[in-house]
């Protein structure tokens, strides 16, 4: 158990996705035991999420009900959402041609989730604070806090996805920019060209070349974080396209799948239901709620 | 009690000691006394607006009690989503320092605070307008507050010198703890204690949504603004 946790924390340092690690083209992490902690970190979200039922339901088994539906909700969503793009994904992914293996995709997937699961844990105790404190009349407030905190979850989950698949790709290729200086013009165009890698032209002339007469900053980076881009080398074709359609097709299952699987908050003015009827969807809702909010 | 204030001072002048790794056991220790101690000086001084007489010094010590209270549970409330976001952003290494920076600062809150306790008990003699007292608090904390920001950048100086992004994990945290601590403050009333009120130590109803009321509040004189 606490070997997966320490997994988790390589990966938000960011040492589970440095070049090095990535030398065989896949993460090593313990896939399995990362899930395991990736359910048990939405668990613990959800649980925050449901407290605003415990605080506004008059009837014990209703209080309940919701904190335990929204406890085993939140990983549930992640987990489906996963299930439902994953082929998709893996075959669209071979499409363009990248070569990221089955396993290798898995675990990056995982990795990603485990970032987003960790940042939404994290955000819990606010949620949970807010939660305990709001009356009935703070329901739409909630659900837009929720709202917000998935989003900003969801935007780092991405970004991580993003650089992991940038040094994926780079791990492929080969070692560090100033060891394979491939350069613009001479490269030979074949029919497959190694558009993963593309490192800036050298041809370009830095305004901070004359340095001598300018304070050096001490800035001391020695290892690039979780979320940082590696330096001298541009996004690929390849990652641009494969991400753009990751992008989309986890935005638009993964709010649907919340919206199919809702209640998580509960309003306090219905009574407890482990799911809705099935009726608009994820995006028309939040608009109304704004609307409604006060 | 003398070194107490003493050291109080070296947090408003930002010795390394508070700072730095080799002290970090002791220095924590007295940050957090500095944060409790200095938070239940203004916090009394807070209560006291319904006098101190008969039942009324009760609402002096739940005054007492709910400063250092706001400030630490702000704190921690807000303390699991500094860490994994320093994390995530690579800034693992420098945690410790950035938690004793946070902290150093809350104590420096405190102690400005405590340091502008006087001008509240004159006000308090010189008015007996509730609003305008808890308007008048807020001030206080309001001051207090820019003072303690300025005291932050100065500690962060070293971090964000060795890491720029460390201006970006600051801001961070300043909008997580004022979200957080607004609605705390607001959950935690009452602070300065209506004089014919009950003593209380929450008041009955008290949580509810801080920005959902000034929506509301907003919205009730745009309206009136738009009718009249």
């Amino acid at each position: 158990m606490w070997k997966w946790v320490k997994a988790l924390d390589r990966v938000l340092r960011g040492e589970a996705t440095r070049l090095p690690e990535l030398s065989e083209e896949t993460i090593q992490i313990p896939a399995v035991g990362l899930s395991a902690v990736v359910v048990g970190l939405g668990m613990v979200y959800g649980a925050c999420m449901g407290c605003f039922a415990l605080v506004n339901r008059q009837e014990l088994a209703d209080r309940f009900g919701q904190l335990l539906a929204s406890t085993v909700k939140v990983p549930a969503l992640f987990i489906l959402t996963l299930l439902v793009t994953f082929p998709s994904l893996y075959v669209f992914n071979a499409l363009v041609g990248t070569r990221l293996t089955l396993r290798a995709m898995l675990r990056l997937l995982v990795a990603s989730l485990a970032v987003n699961l960790a940042v939404l844990a994290s955000l819990g105790p606010i949620v949970a604070f807010f939660s305990i404190s709001a009356t009935k009349a703070g329901y739409g407030f909630m659900v837009l806090l929720n709202v917000l905190v998935f989003a900003l979850s969801g935007a780092l989950f991405l970004t991580f996805l993003l650089q992991t698949l940038h040094r994926l790709s780079i791990a492929r290729r080969g070692p560090a920019p100033s060891l394979s200086p491939v350069t613009g013009p001479d490269v030979p165009e074949g029919p497959h060209p190694p558009s993963d890698l593309v490192p800036p032209p050298p041809s370009v002339p830095s305004p901070y070349e004359p340095r001598a007469e300018r304070p050096v900053e001490v800035e001391l980076v020695e290892e690039p974080g979780a979320l940082d881009q590696i330096e001298g080398y541009v996004l690929g074709r390849h990652v641009k396209k494969v991400f753009g359609c990751w992008v989309v097709v986890f935005g638009l299952v993964g709010a649907q799948m919340g919206w199919v699987l809702r209640p998580f908050v509960g309003s306090p003015g219905t009574p407890f239901q482990w799911f809705r009827a099935r009726e608009s969807n994820f995006f028309e809702a939040v608009l109304e709620t704004m609307r409604n909010l006060f | 009690m003398t070194s107490f204030l003493l050291r109080a001072d070296d947090v408003l002048r930002q010795r390394p000691w508070t700072t730095e790794s080799a002290h970090a056991a002791s220095a924590l220790r007295h940050l957090v006394a500095n944060i409790v101690l200095f938070g239940m000086a203004y916090g009394a001084v807070m209560g006291c607006f319904g006098g101190i007489l008969g039942g009324r010094v009760q609402q002096v010590v739940y005054s007492a009690l709910k400063v250092p209270l706001l400030l630490l549970a702000t704190f921690l409330v807000g303390f699991c989503s500094f860490f994994v976001l320093n994390t995530l952003f690579g800034l693992r290494r420098d945690f410790a320092q950035a938690v004793r920076a946070l902290l150093a600062t809350q104590a420096g809150l405190a102690i400005i605070l405590a340091s502008l306790a006087p001008f509240t008990a004159l006000w308090y003699a010189s008015s007996a307008d509730y609003a305008a007292a808890v308007r008048f608090n807020l001030l206080m904390f309001a001051v207090a507050s820019l003072g303690a920001q300025g005291l932050l950048r100065g500690y962060y100086r070293p971090l964000i010198r060795r890491n720029r992004r460390h201006r970006w994990m600051l801001w961070t945290w300043i909008v997580i703890y004022a979200f957080v601590g607004i609605q705390m403050a607001w959950g935690l009333r009452p602070f300065v204690g209506a004089p014919g009120a009950r003593v209380q130590f929450f008041r009955a109803g008290a949580w509810e949504n801080a920005y959902v009321e000034a929506f509301a509040v907003v919205a009730r004189l745009l309206a009136g603004m738009l009718t009249s």
